[in-house]
């Protein structure tokens, strides 16, 4: 969701009581997370077909298994680099 | 505040729950909207690229057909994607 989106969903909320709120709230935060949770899987998928399957000829509607296992690695190695990037940064703070 | 109501379709006279639940639709809607945005630009994108290299003066049927399997090879890919990231969230390997 847009930030313009959620500043006015806030606004809203201001017509309901606090109980109401309060589950309003929560029900903002999860969606948020969702968005959060989506956004990244397009920006991951983006770069995972370009990696996986852009070179190769789109003979069917579905990845093949060794497309497959490609976007799995592509994902898992993709964190595994940002969690070794994210710790190069911690130690060089210290 | 009868701005803000109306953003949400939200009429004065409505039930507390009916605008709890116009609230709620109105931001799933949103974040709906924004996801299906997304997913076409990605694969107007990323299959365009792929399935007409040299545009001719119309989407030849070869090209069409590339296309839809594309389209829907693109959208797999971005389950494979999703879970791939839902397993490792679970793993706590992030």
């Amino acid at each position: 969701m847009s930030a313009a989106g959620f500043d006015a969903a806030q606004a809203a909320m201001a017509d309901f009581n606090e109980n109401d709120r309060k589950e309003l709230q929560q029900f903002l935060e999860n969606e948020e997370q969702k968005a959060k949770f989506q956004q990244n899987v397009h920006n991951l998928t983006a770069m995972c077909w370009t990696k996986c399957i852009a070179a190769n000829k789109i003979s069917g509607p579905t990845p093949d298994s060794a497309e497959q296992t490609c976007l799995q690695n592509c994902v898992n190695r993709f964190l595994d680099t940002q969690k070794s990037v994210i710790t190069l940064l911690e130690q060089s703070q210290r | 505040m009868s701005n803000i109501g109306s953003i949400f379709g939200i009429g004065s006279n409505a039930s507390k729950e009916e605008r709890k639940q116009a609230f709620i639709q109105t931001i799933q809607q949103q974040h709906n909207l924004e996801h299906a945005r997304m997913l076409i630009q990605s694969i107007n994108e990323n299959c365009y690229e792929k399935c007409v290299p040299k545009p001719g003066s119309s989407l030849a049927r070869a090209e069409d057909d590339c296309v839809k399997n594309c389209a829907m090879k693109y959208m797999a890919a971005w389950n494979v994607v999703s879970q791939s990231l839902v397993g490792r969230i679970k793993e706590g390997g992030l």
